[in-house]
């Protein structure tokens, strides 16, 4: 596609081409019909330039014959004087032509010996409209003289012509209409580039319009259309040509440094541009400084930059800048036409309008060639940055595809562990079941355990007090036997007095015996004291039942108002034997407490549950049971956390605890005693009962030193029994 | 032997139980009563005890191992441990290991205990017996032996003029192990007799 784009483009300019050689060819051809060869013309110079026209004729011996179409005399500062003939005989309307709009000054004389008779100026340095195609009319009489005075600076090209009037005016007008041509084709590719250079930003852009600009004006330059642009400024006037010039190699120069990308490609050529720049930099310098000689041949100097260019573009292009082969061919065909310029200039070519042709085209070729360079390298930039697009697009596709992939596979491994996690979460599910209920088996377990030990301590204690009770019965029941018959021994000998029988005195005497042999003192202190016994073994019974009131409710959940002194009176009472002969219980129940509402059965478990603990960490600690120290507290406190609770403290001087254990102590199964000695889950329960009571539990320990448990009822925070009916029950 | 006082240690630490038992047992026995083990062990220093009886639970120390205590010194003694509460484990290895002649549980049968006092006091007396017995016994098993002896020397200095004393001596020894024998059968047969009472 790319491709045949760019062959359908060269097509196009090959027609563009040939339209354009028939429309020039097309008018020169008409000015070629209408030459006169039969002029002569003879020249001599006049170094000085002083000359005047009336002494010319004093120097008639110089003159020599000019030959061929354009005779050249190079360039010079001198005057050259040439004397045109062979116009006589020629018709009214004819009228003598020096074609060259470059020179500077025209002086036409009409001469009779050494006197003026006509006097015309033409001229680039007059800046005149009209003087585009200088043209002179013919002397009157024949015998007078035609005489040019001409002085340039640019190269002294002398094309006379014998022309008729009218064709003048119709050379002009093709001349008009070829030059607008021309630009128009300059302007088309001016504004063209223009806009590719805005829309693209390309330097390069900008220093091919700033040739084609320059190229375009030099070539109206050559035809003396320039004054149309500064016809009032004689200092341009003078050097427009060279200073367009100049300017059009700078232009190229900079173009060529832009587009052959000299500094990448070929570095040490960089110095032979900037040495051409300062070539024309200092033609520009001399042409202001009024050295147009100097300045014209600069610029001549300067032209060796075609060349170079020539050799730069294929040495650039061989070094893989393959834009660098449009600027060749480009430069090459620029190349040729000057070559033809110059060869027709010195008369080696034949000045025919086609040769005359060879410039314009010729630079017109290099504007298309330049501008299809700079379009093939823009597209060279744009494939490639399509290229390297494409390869960016084709990489992002590709990424896709795999993070496609990924993405199925991880939504395929996402699907297996979901699965892998569903499945796991049901045999955990289930496992955790299981636990459960091996936990709810083991707390029914460890509630059972308690209620044993409960009812061991029970059974200790009562058996003691009802051993007395009933064994005191016993004995008091013999104790009042013999009071019995001793009182009624004595009765006896009473009631033989009062009736006088003689037996009465031994009577007596028999009673007092059995009263001193019974020990009648001992029997009346051992009947007392084995009554306050029964009292006091019956108290004890009724303090133990009044305990297992609490314990009754062991497994109730049923919220009462109680009293935590109660309670923890009751359990210590419960658990008294046990407490008593394993260690030493200090207990400190503060009174006038308020009620707690409370599962009182659990809290009782609680206490219980601590306080044997306790017990046991000092049995651990001591074997001397003298040293083993537990005390019970109970308090109303200010906390810093919790505001006014009621405080029970349990301390003891056991073993203590290190950090792990103290943080771990409430946690299931945890448990320090050996295997098989202790569930691991007394404390745990303990922890879950005060929760459920809104209670707080703290534990303080140190290794060595004891261990302080303290559970906090906080007063503002009670809870509350939901079931209103159940506070019947205390 | 039924006929002699029987002499009863009590130690518990609760005083009303003490007091029960003084009350009960003084007409049977003659009673001491103990609150605090290491004046236990001193009364039965002090003076002979029959029967101990002992407290399982008490502070500081428990009733099998005040036994323990006192064993080595008064091997004699019957001991008997009361309870309010059995600790199963304990008096069967107590009473497996000799420590313990009865176990008595609270509340207390007051004739279940009296012959168990009794029984103990007779345990103690056939006990305290049957060292004398064997003291007894072997003391006159060292009589004979000095007997031979004597005999043997005179036989070894006087040869056969010593004969007839030696014969003579022969006679005697004889005549003092019959009576042994007679003595030891009696005292066999009277144990028996006991025994099957």
């Amino acid at each position: 596609m790319i491709f045949r784009a760019r062959y359908r483009r060269v097509w196009g300019t090959a027609l563009l081409s040939v339209a354009l050689v028939q429309l020039f060819t097309g008018c020169s051809g008409s000015m070629l019909e209408k030459k006169v060869d039969s002029l002569r013309l003879e020249a001599f110079t006049d170094p000085s330039g002083l000359l005047k026209p009336e002494e010319v004729h004093l120097r008639l011996n110089l003159l020599e014959s000019l030959e061929g179409e354009r005779p050249n005399m190079g360039s010079t500062l001198d005057a050259v004087w040439v004397r045109v003939s062979g116009w006589q005989g020629a018709p009214r309307q004819a009228r003598v032509i020096l074609d060259n709009p470059t020179l500077d000054s025209i002086d036409v004389l009409v001469m009779d010996g050494a006197r003026i008779l006509g006097h015309h100026f033409a001229g680039a340095a007059y800046g005149k409209q009209k003087d585009l195609i200088p043209t002179f009319n013919l002397p009157l009489n024949q015998n007078h003289e035609l005489w040019f005075r001409v002085r340039s600076t640019k190269p002294l090209v002398l094309p006379f012509s014998l022309t008729q009037i009218d064709r003048v005016e119709s050379m002009r007008e093709k001349r008009d209409l070829a030059l607008a041509t021309y630009t128009g084709i300059v302007l088309a590719i001016l504004i063209y580039n223009s806009f590719l250079a805005f829309s693209t930003g390309q330097r390069a852009y900008f220093s091919y319009i700033f040739v084609v600009l320059t190229v375009g004006l030099v070539q109206w330059c050559f035809n003396g259309y320039d004054r149309l642009i500064w016809g009032d400024i004689p200092w341009m006037r003078q050097n427009g040509l060279t200073m367009m010039g100049a300017s059009s190699g700078l232009a190229a120069l900079m173009f060529a440094r832009e587009f052959l990308e000299v500094r990448r490609y070929t570095p040490r050529w960089n110095r032979l541009i900037q040495g051409l720049l300062l070539v024309y930099g200092c033609a520009m310098v001399a042409a202001v400084f009024n050295r147009p000689l100097i300045a014209y041949n600069l610029v001549n100097l300067g032209a060796l930059s075609a060349p170079a260019m020539l050799v730069l573009s294929l040495i650039s292009w061989r070094k893989g800048n393959s834009s660098a082969l449009w600027f060749f061919v480009a430069w090459l065909i620029f190349l040729v036409a000057v070559t033809m310029q110059a060869l027709r200039d010195f008369g080696v070519l034949a000045s025919t309008p086609l040769t005359a042709l060879f410039l314009p085209l010729g630079t017109v070729f290099e504007m298309l060639l330049l501008s299809f360079a700079l379009g093939d390298r823009i597209n060279l930039l744009k494939r490639s940055s399509e290229a390297a697009n494409a390869k960016a697009l084709s990489a992002s596709l590709e990424n896709e595809r795999i993070v496609k992939e990924q993405n199925a596979e991880l939504e395929d491994r996402v699907q297996q562990r979901t699965e892998a996690l569903a499945k796991a979460n049901g045999e955990l599910s289930g496992a955790l079941g299981e636990l459960q209920g091996a936990q709810d088996q083991l707390i029914q377990t460890e509630k059972l355990a308690s209620l044993g030990q409960m009812t061991a301590g029970i059974a200790h204690e009562l058996n003691n007090p009802i051993n007395y009770v009933q064994s005191n019965a016993t004995s008091l029941h013999r104790d009042i036997e013999e009071l019995i018959e001793i009182v009624d021994g004595y009765a006896d000998a009473m009631s033989a007095m009062e009736s006088g029988a003689p037996n009465a005195q031994a009577l007596v005497e028999r009673a007092s015996a059995r009263a001193r042999q019974l020990d009648w003192d001992f029997l009346k202190e051992e009947s007392r004291q084995l009554v306050a016994g029964i009292l006091e073994g019956a108290d004890r019974t009724a303090k133990i039942v009044v305990g297992l009131r609490v314990f009754g409710r062991m497994d109730g959940d049923q919220p009462v108002q109680a009293s935590l002194r109660e309670l923890l009176e009751s359990s210590i009472t419960v658990l008294g034997d046990r407490a008593r002969t394993k260690a030493q219980i200090d207990v400190d129940l503060e009174a006038d407490l308020p009620l707690l509402w409370c599962q009182s059965g659990k809290l009782s478990q609680v206490f219980m549950n601590i306080i044997v603990n306790a017990i046991q960490a000092t049995e651990t600690r001591w074997p001397e049971a003298t040293k083993r120290q537990v005390s019970v507290g109970l308090s109303l406190e200010e906390n810093a956390v919790h505001g006014e609770a009621m405080v029970v403290r349990v301390r003891d001087n056991g073993t203590g605890m290190d950090e792990e254990t103290r943080q771990r102590v409430f946690d299931p199964f945890y448990t320090t005693k050996d295997v098989g000695k202790g569930t691991g889950l007394g404390l745990s329960i303990v922890k879950g009962i005060l929760d459920d009571h809104g209670a707080v539990v703290e534990v303080e320990s140190a290794l060595g030193e004891g261990t302080t448990f303290l559970v906090l009822f906080p007063l503002g925070t009670q809870v509350k029994p939901s079931d209103s009916v159940n506070q019947t029950e205390s | 032997m039924t006929d002699d006082i029987i002499r009863v240690l009590y130690l518990d630490d609760e005083e009303p139980n003490l007091f029960s038992f003084k009350a009960a047992f003084r007409r049977d026995f003659e009673i001491h009563t103990c609150q605090e083990p290491h004046e236990a062990v001193r009364m039965l220093d002090d003076q002979e005890f029959h029967v101990v009886l002992s407290d399982q639970r008490m502070p500081r120390i428990s009733g099998v191992e005040f036994f323990e205590l006192i064993m080595p010194d008064h091997p004699d003694v019957s001991r008997v441990l009361v309870t309010g509460y059995a600790d199963t484990d304990a008096v069967v290895d107590a009473i497996n290991k000799g420590q313990v002649y009865r176990f008595v549980s609270k509340p207390w049968n007051e004739e279940e205990l009296r012959s168990v006092i009794k029984s103990g006091y007779d345990l103690n007396r056939s006990r305290v017996s049957n060292a004398l017995e064997g003291q007894q016994v072997l003391s006159a098993l060292d009589g004979f032996v000095q007997e031979v002896d004597r005999l043997a020397g005179e036989l070894a200095a006087g040869g056969s003029q010593a004969l007839p004393a030696i014969g003579e001596g022969l006679e005697g020894l004889r005549a003092r192990m019959v009576g042994e024998r007679v003595r030891y059968g009696h005292w066999v047969q009277q144990q028996n007799e006991q025994n099957q009472q």
